[in-house]
């Protein structure tokens, strides 16, 4: 309503004016904030504003107000008047005039009215209002509220800026005049920003100066000091000082600059704890927690954000910058510096782009940290020192009947602590060792500069005498907070992950804390309805408390660890009363009856991850009609302790199961893992939301402080963040850590991994090549036309293939549990055909006919004319007898038996230094493609049929000599075999059953298709020792391969490789880990001239590349076509 | 030290349980695949009364490879050298994995009761052999005394 009027000069109002700035003054130069608190003054400010639109001859109209509302002053009727239609005519504006007066009157005790006079309030600082109470109704904002009076103000610096005069003036402004800001249109605020939230208007065009002295406007600032001032002005948390120190000593014309000083101070308004609170208490509520990304931003908010980059622009202007650390930094030079800053007008480009670095002041120092950085930055997160000066804890042996080792104890210390179970007892700690005295991230430390302002260096010290002399003053920019004392980060979580390297033995760790503390000794039952936590799920059943199971632990494990888990409780706990129970499959009773209503409810309630995600599922699927909490399950009680093993389970939060776990209630939270970042950063965000880490647990506050900087490749800053919050709340000791007395945590024996080269048969050979073409083509052609990525699923089907032909021929079709890309592929049928094709056009080449055959067959039924002869037959090479199985048997041409590796071993021997084959017994030349064998048939019957050489995969003929000579020399051995290929671990549970005798060698097997139930009965039985047998642990690499712990073998082999060498790792680790006495030896059989070869390459390079930090999905895949294009150069 | 295929350890038993008449073999302590072995002069050779003394190595390729054998006692002898090498075919060429440590130790006592001066290793010796026979088997017998009498 006021457009136009800002240049335009009213002399009838002159007077009104300068009284107001007056007044302005008066309450300035005594309290700068006093004036804000005096609502007639803020009263005067509207009728200014607005009687500068309306012409000087209303002046007699405001007379004849005054007459008909007695002792009204000049400025009030002038805006009442202002309030009326001024194309009206003079009486109906008086009354309009007069009605609006009335109404005035009322709006003042009526706060929700929005007549006019209300506004000025509204517009300014609405957030300020909002602080204790942000759900109240916004319209209420115009109420007055008692604002925190100014106790004293401290110099931050000063600026010197360049002025644009906006009125002419009659003399020269005075050197060392006062000059103030001020709103020129109390409106703005609504046109500020677009709905969007972008800037809409220059802030310029709403901050004026006004010399004091005249009492008027006399120039604007530039933009980005507006941007600083704007959201000051009227509020008491930054107090500014403009003082006139150049002007070219001539009067002003519009248009022409002029400098200013403007010295800035902190008062100790921003300062005020009850305010500062505000943020955390406003964004914590759990109505808001998840939507914070995609609400669109309040008008609140936009005003808070503005007010957050003014606070950062001015930190940025003043040269204000935050200490590295407490004691290094930039600290004496500061106040040095912070000498005033001469602005030329040629400046002004300069600052202009200084200004886009004002929104990331983080990155004045920034240095840029490559990826594999990352991962030693992740290390050195961890203070080594202080973890070797942990007590140790020994658990009682009336619970824990283990003993632990030096760094578990100190591990169960640290576990302790971080439950805060030494709060009550013994003199170990106080709280503050746990949490240290780390500063939270996102505060930053100010020295108070030397008082430079125009005052000060006109010696007026008195006048500034602030109240506290602290050196330094604290900020958070991020949300335009202030403290005067150090915002030490607390974590109230109990709970915390555990995040020892594999093999270091966590659930030992873990256990020793659960049955040092297996339930909560400060709960009185007596209260039972008492301290329960709301349930954060909503399942139709708000009313609901869910009872608190204060003495039992969930402990939720994938599921080939369940009876591992149990196993180890077991060996553990010492104390009769303590038990545990399995809550999986046909095992699920009443949890809520289990754990609440019974007199020894179980201390550890064992679960899996699949069992937690289908009730969940169950749950949340439910639409209709009210859950009995009996239906509920596992989600019925609030445990008192919920521990996550392997719990990098949970790292992808879109999914059910991370979903699910997250719901579970309970009092204190752990996860463990070796391996809390699988592939990126925010892996890390799951667990921190899963232990409810405030505010980190809130995506938005993960996202501004991590992600997002991490995207923006600011690694430093995202990681001091992730490391300040997982500092306190994560325990990590690696196996290459030493103690105080400079040993190995743990000292595990030798590790030696050999490859064995493995050469095709021709049988192979053939199909291999086979199989190699048309992968090639297809690559080729996918490389050519640049389409390699389309062709991606396709060409990975070729790889998979080329991979099974290494491995044995029969897994042709079978597809590959591991490779989650290929899933549900049509190629892997067809190919199993082709597969055929190859065969039989190698049979048909085949060099023994028929004929021949029988000839040979028949030669040898002479020779043993009692078919039963054949089973106490002696191997003269190993001396074996009988051999055994009968089926073992394979006779030379002239009739003389050996065992199959036997005979196969001295064909290779012989060929290999190209000697003549010639039987072992009589000498006499014989072929090695017209060997028999000794075929069983089911009733018992035995026959001879031709020896097939090529029917046998090389790989697991190596893998049975070389079992064969371990069974040979060490009997007693327990072996593991690892494949990813399920269907290789059938085949190979055939071969080694029928090549061995169940005396010599026991097979099992291990793998995702087994029961909870058939697990944990083959883990027991391959673990007991038996010294007359060899124990083959068949396992597949996805089921097999975490958490298993078989150090009762030392021996492994590993029949195929995989992309990652971390899977495999993992897989080692299996029995190279605590509790292994013998040297570890393994064994990669490893195809020649194949893909195999290739893809340890590939591991190296991945191995180099430092895996676990890998960017993203898209630097994934294309991490694997360079992969692809490795395996096919 | 690679285990020991049960071959090895069988044969061992055998040697010991069910000993070759004049042949000793017994495994070192160190290295059961090291065998101090005696054989005594067969009777009616110029080795008569002598026990020598050898040393046996199972190579880790046993049994697809010969055992190595080597006299450590001097011996005159046209198929054994000064350094104690023999040559005897089932050693090289003909060695078969269905020998064993017992038939190769059969067979170098063999070769002290029939000396194959056709196919020598020691040449002088085998010159002595084939020119003066007597002169030859005197000195055996001389050596035998001298180095592999009992004691």
């Amino acid at each position: 309503m006021n457009s136009g009027s800002d240049t335009q000069e009213s002399v009838g109002e002159y007077p009104v004016k300068k009284r107001f700035f007056n007044d302005d003054l008066d309450t300035n130069r005594e309290d700068p904030d006093e004036h804000l608190d005096n609502q007639d003054s803020l009263l005067f400010q509207t009728p200014i504003q607005i009687g500068s639109n309306e012409s000087s001859n209303n002046s007699n109209e405001v007379k004849e107000l005054q007459e008909l509302i007695l002792g009204l002053s000049d400025a009030d009727a002038s805006k009442l008047l202002a309030n009326t239609d001024p194309k009206a005519d003079k009486s109906t504006r008086l009354s309009d005039a007069v009605g609006v007066y009335f109404e005035q009157q009322l709006s003042i005790r009526k706060p929700k009215s929005n007549s006019p006079k209300t506004f000025e309030t509204s517009w300014q600082f609405p957030w300020k209002k909002n602080r204790k109470r942000t759900e109240l109704d916004q319209s209420e904002s115009s109420t007055k509220k008692p604002r925190s009076s100014v106790e004293w103000r401290r110099f931050i610096g000063s600026v010197q800026v360049t002025a644009l005069a906006t009125r002419p003036t009659a003399k020269p402004l005075k050197y060392g005049g006062k000059l103030t800001i001020k709103q020129s249109s109390p409106e703005v605020s609504s046109k500020l920003y677009y709905s969007n939230g972008r800037k809409r208007a220059s802030m310029a065009n709403f901050v004026r100066l006004i010399d004091i002295e005249l009492g008027r406007e006399v120039g604007r600032v530039p933009e980005e000091i507006a941007t600083i001032l704007f959201p000051f002005i009227g509020s008491n948390e930054l107090n500014f000082e403009i003082t006139m120190i150049y002007c070219n000593n001539k009067r002003l014309s519009v248009g022409d600059s002029f400098i200013v000083q403007l010295d800035c101070f902190l008062t100790s308004v921003v300062f005020d704890s009850s305010l500062n609170g505000r943020v955390a208490s406003n964004t914590s509520s759990p109505e808001k927690r998840g939507f914070s990304q995609n609400v669109i931003e309040s008008e609140e908010e936009l005003r808070q954000k503005g007010r957050r980059l003014a606070f950062l622009s001015l930190f940025d202007r003043v040269k204000l910058q935050y200490m590295l650390s407490e004691n290094e930094g930039p600290t004496e030079n500061i106040s040095d510096t912070t000498e005033v800053i001469d602005l030329d007008e040629d400046d002004v480009d300069a600052y202009e782009t200084d200004v886009s670095d004002f929104i990331k002041p983080t990155q004045i120092q920034e240095d840029v940290l490559n990826v594999n950085q990352l991962k030693s930055l992740y290390k050195a997160t961890l203070s080594m020192e202080s973890l070797k000066n942990l007590p140790e804890t020994d658990p009682s042996p009336d619970v824990f009947k283990l003993t632990l080792r030096r760094f578990q104890k100190q591990g169960l210390t640290w576990l302790l602590r971080r439950e805060r179970e030494f709060d009550e007892s013994t003199s170990l700690s106080s709280e503050e060792d746990v949490d240290g005295d780390m500063m939270n991230p996102l505060w930053k430390q100010f020295r108070w500069p030397k008082d430079l302002s125009w005052e000060a260096q006109k010696k007026r010290p008195a006048d500034l005498k602030s109240k506290n002399d602290d050196e330094f003053f604290y900020a958070n920019l991020h949300t335009g907070e202030f403290s005067q004392t150090k915002p030490i980060l607390k974590s109230l979580v109990k709970g915390g992950i555990l995040a020892d390297e594999m093999g270091l033995g966590k659930t030992i760790s873990m256990l020793s804390l659960v049955l040092s503390v297996p339930h909560d000794k400060k709960y009185n039952c007596s209260e039972q309805m008492g301290e329960s936590n709301t349930p954060s799920i909503d399942l139709h059943m708000s009313d609901y408390v869910k009872p608190y199971a204060y003495k039992t632990t969930l402990v939720v494990v994938p599921m080939s660890l369940l009876s591992q888990w149990q196993h180890e409780f077991e060996k553990s706990v010492s104390s009769p009363d303590i038990h545990c129970e399995i809550y999986y499959g046909g095992n699920n009773g009443n949890v809520r009856k289990l754990l609440t209503q019974v007199k020894t409810p179980p201390s550890v309630l064992l679960t899996t991850y699949g069992t937690v995600q289908h009730e969940w599922s169950r749950l949340t699927n439910k639409t209709s009609g009210q859950i009995e909490p009996d239906d509920m399950g596992l989600f019925s009680v609030e445990y008192f302790r919920v521990v996550l093993d392997e719990g990098h389970t949970i790292r992808n939060r879109n999914t059910k199961t991370s979903k699910s776990l997250m719901d579970l209630s309970s009092a204190r939270r752990w996860i463990l893992t070796g391996t809390p970042i699988i592939n990126r950063l925010d892996d890390l965000y799951s667990m921190v939301k899963f232990l409810r880490l405030e505010p980190w647990s809130q995506v938005g506050y993960w996202k501004t402080f991590v992600s997002e900087p991490f995207e923006k490749k600011n690694y430093k800053s995202a990681f001091d963040v992730v490391s300040s919050i997982l500092d306190p709340v994560l325990l990590r000791r690696t196996k290459q850590m030493r103690d105080v007395d400079g040993n190995r945590l743990v000292e595990l024996p030798p590790k030696e991994i050999i490859v064995e080269k493995v050469s095709f048969n021709r049988h192979e050979d053939a199909l291999y090549k086979y199989f190699l073409n048309r992968a090639e083509s297809s690559v080729k052609e996918g490389l050519d036309r640049g389409d390699l990525l389309k062709k991606y699923s396709t060409i990975l089907v070729h790889i998979l293939r080329l991979r099974q032909v290494c491995c044995h021929a029969d897994l042709l079709g079978s597809q590959d549990e591991n490779d989650e890309d290929l899933a549900g592929n049509k190629m892997l049928r067809e190919s199993f055909n082709a597969s055929k094709a190859v065969s039989n056009e190698y049979e048909t080449k085949a060099l023994v006919s028929d004929e021949e055959v029988q000839e040979i067959v028949g030669r040898l039924y002479e020779k043993y004319p009692d078919q039963n002869k054949f089973r106490d037959l002696e191997c003269s090479i190993c001396t074996s007898e009988p051999i055994d199985p009968v089926t073992q048997t394979v006779f030379t041409e002239c009739g003389h038996p050996f065992c199959e590796m036997c005979i196969l071993e001295y064909v290779r021997f012989q060929s290999e230094r190209q000697q003549e084959i010639k039987c072992p017994n009589c000498r006499s030349k014989f072929d090695p493609k017209r060997l028999t064998t000794v075929k069983e048939s089911s009733e018992g019957g035995l026959s001879l049929v031709l020896y097939d050489t090529g029917s046998k995969s090389s790989k697991i003929t190596s893998l049975m000599k070389s079992l064969k000579r371990l069974q040979d020399a060490c009997p007693g051995e327990q072996v593991m075999v690892f494949s990813q290929f399920s269907s290789y671990l059938d085949i190979m549970e055939k071969e080694l059953c029928a090549s061995f005798s169940k005396a010599e060698l026991i097979v099992y097997k291990f793998d995702g298709r087994l029961s909870m139930k058939e697990r944990s009965r083959v883990l027991e039985e391959f673990a007991e020792k038996d010294l007359s047998k060899l124990k083959v642990l068949l396992l597949s690499l996805k089921a097999g391969g975490v958490g298993l712990n078989l150090t009762c073998a030392s021996k492994a082999y590993m029949m195929d490789p995989w992309w990652s060498p971390s899977l495999e790792d993992q897989a080692i680790d299996r029995i190279h880990r605590i509790g292994q006495v013998n040297n570890v030896k393994v064994i990669r059989f490893i195809m020649e001239h194949s893909i195999e070869e290739k893809m340890l390459r590939i591991q190296e390079r991945k191995r180099t590349l430092g895996e676990a930090v890998d960017a993203d999905e898209d630097e994934r895949r294309k991490r694997r076509i360079e992969e692809i294009r490795m395996l096919f150069e | 030290m690679a285990s020991l295929p049960k071959r090895i350890i069988k044969e061992t038993e055998r040697l010991v349980s069910d000993p070759v008449p004049g042949i000793t073999a017994i495994p070192h302590e160190e290295n059961l695949r090291y065998f101090q072995v005696t054989v005594e002069g067969p009777e009616q050779s110029p080795y008569e009364n002598g026990v020598f003394n050898l040393e046996l190595f199972l190579p880790d390729d046993y049994p697809m490879e010969a055992p190595k054998v080597r006299f450590l006692t001097k011996i005159y002898h046209p198929n054994i050298d000064r350094l104690g090498r023999i040559c005897l075919d089932v050693l090289k060429n003909n060695w078969s994995p269905a020998l064993q440590i017992r038939t190769v130790l059969l067979s170098v006592q063999a070769l002290l009761a029939s000396p194959n001066p056709n196919d020598p290793l020691a040449n002088d010796v085998a010159e002595e052999w084939l020119q003066n026979e007597d002169n030859a088997i005197a000195k055996a017998r001389e050596w035998t005394n001298m180095y592999a009498s009992k004691q």
